[in-house]
């Protein structure tokens, strides 16, 4: 199989608490890469180790073939990425946030204007980037990590603050884009219907440890195999978390 | 060449360079309103021409420019932590510590611009105010350099904590500690007081002579050097989480 990011026992640990413990991920390339997980399993800082943002604790990760930190920059320019919350320099507006990222990435002057049209924010490019509302802001940091149209999208939680349309849109945006040019997306989120509609794999994480890692052909197998609910993903991801829980708390009292 | 154009685009709106702009007109016209007025009594004190065009204006200019590079250097950080735009920095293929070398070089030019128009002010006032033949240039020249070297150690330190701390009011009540604490010690005999940045750049203000104090100059340089090596090794080697 060619996997595109691969992680091998990935662990995160701030003092006494382990936030990602012994993860081991593999996204295909081409693919979508739905990262499911409760408040706090761990997504936002597994997405983070891959970025370089924080520092594994113990394990090793390699994106296309590359490593942190000796090839950060390589990496980091295949990568586009949002992660937990928009970042934007809010004294600029829509369109001059997009050209400091377009300069650092060396693109030509006209990806800010089909990053602005594929996010939907090109009436509003002029407009200082502290003015957007929460949902402008959104597509805004979704705008810069499209900008290039980079092999690699990470993106976490990218459709939080948005109304209902907005999600409808960047959903099939984000759907689309595999087929548009060929890149592949590993995507966080708690709408759990909405990583259904999009994801081609799915991994699923509880408390730092991942529960599960396949298709979602696989995981409708393995939820019927325990006796889970397999009608949707919600009750399986529900069911797998719940499990995973109570197993906690009994490995706890003992 | 190109991370200096991005970094000089990015302070569009944050009222970086007209504050140290304004800080050196500022700094000129008080000089220049100032001998005006007080001429007379400048002229008789027991000093060299020289010296009392050089030390007495300075210490309104000192204080002006310490404030200037503490809020320019707060102004410069702040605008990266408001909308996190610094984390999106360190997720892109740009090198971080040349990110914050290139705001120093930014706060040095300015500031360089902000002295060498104070300077002009102090010329012009040498050339037409001061008693006939005892207006000296390269005193002047020599003064202007000893006074931005002076003030180079405030910089480097304040864009040092400006640019570890996300709350501005944290650089910024650390820029007025370190003035207040160097106001308190700068006449202080105490020689090892001059690690203080702050004392530093008020060295050349209390001194009475125009002359430049070599142990300062030395003190400056390796302060500068030292908050400059800290600041770029920083985001390197500390994460952003």
């Amino acid at each position: 199989m060619d996997y595109i990011i691969t992680t091998e026992q990935l662990t995160k640990k701030y003092k006494n608490f382990t936030s990602v413990n012994n993860v081991s991920l593999h996204i295909r390339r081409g693919s979508i890469y739905g990262f499911l997980g409760p408040n706090g399993a761990g997504k936002s800082t597994t997405m983070k180790m891959l970025l370089g943002l924080t520092a594994p604790t113990k394990g090793t990760f390699s994106i296309d073939g590359r490593h942190f930190p000796e090839d950060r920059l390589a990496i980091l320019k295949e990568i586009g990425s949002f992660i937990e919350s928009p970042s934007f320099y809010a004294n600029l507006t829509g369109r001059e946030n997009l050209d400091i990222i377009r300069r650092i990435l060396g693109l030509p002057k006209d990806t800010v204007d089909d990053a602005l049209e594929l996010v939907g924010l090109e009436e509003f490019g002029n407009r200082l980037a502290k003015k957007y509302s929460l949902g402008m802001k959104q597509r805004l940091g979704l705008a810069g990590a499209l900008l290039g149209r980079p092999p690699i999208l990470i993106l976490d939680e990218p459709t939080n603050g948005l109304d209902p349309s907005g999600i409808h849109e960047i959903r099939n945006l984000i759907k689309s884009l595999p087929s548009l040019y060929n890149c592949t997306i590993m995507i966080s989120s708690h709408m759990l219907s909405e990583i259904e509609l999009m994801a081609d794999d799915i991994g699923i994480l509880n408390h730092g440890r991942l529960l599960f890692e396949g298709s979602l052909d696989d995981l409708r197998q393995n939820a019927l195999q325990t006796g889970f609910a397999a009608d949707n993903l919600e009750d399986m991801f529900l069911s797998m978390v719940e499990k995973d829980n109570a197993t906690r708390k009994q490995r706890a009292k003992l | 060449m190109s991370a200096l154009s991005i970094e000089l685009r990015k302070e569009k709106r944050t009222g970086v360079v007209p504050v140290l702009l304004a800080v050196g007109i500022l700094g000129a016209a008080y000089a220049v309103v100032n001998f005006i007025v007080r001429k007379d009594t400048l002229l008789n004190l027991p000093l060299n021409p020289m010296d009392v065009l050089l030390t007495q204006l300075y210490g309104m200019i000192m204080i002006l420019n310490m404030f200037g590079i503490v809020v320019a250097a707060c102004m410069i950080y702040n605008m990266e932590f408001k909308g996190k735009a610094i984390k999106k920095m360190y997720m892109l293929p740009v090198s971080v510590p040349g990110m914050y070398l290139c705001k120093f070089l930014i706060l040095s030019t300015l500031l360089f611009v902000a002295v060498v128009l104070q300077n002009l002010a102090l010329m012009r006032i040498g050339m037409t105010d001061l008693p006939q033949g005892t207006f000296d240039m390269g005193t002047l020249i020599i003064f202007a350099g000893y006074s931005f070297i002076t003030s180079m150690p405030v910089l480097s330190f304040m864009v040092l904590i400006s640019s570890r701390f996300e709350n501005m009011w944290v650089p910024l009540g650390v820029g007025v500690a370190g003035f207040l604490s160097g106001m308190a010690l700068a006449n202080s005999s105490i020689s090892l007081l001059i690690i203080h940045p702050f004392v530093v750049m008020l060295k050349p203000a209390v001194a009475m002579s125009a002359q430049p104090d070599i142990a300062v100059v030395i003190a400056a340089l390796i302060e500068t050097l030292v908050f400059l090596s800290a600041g770029l090794w920083m985001p390197k080697n500390l994460r952003y989480e």
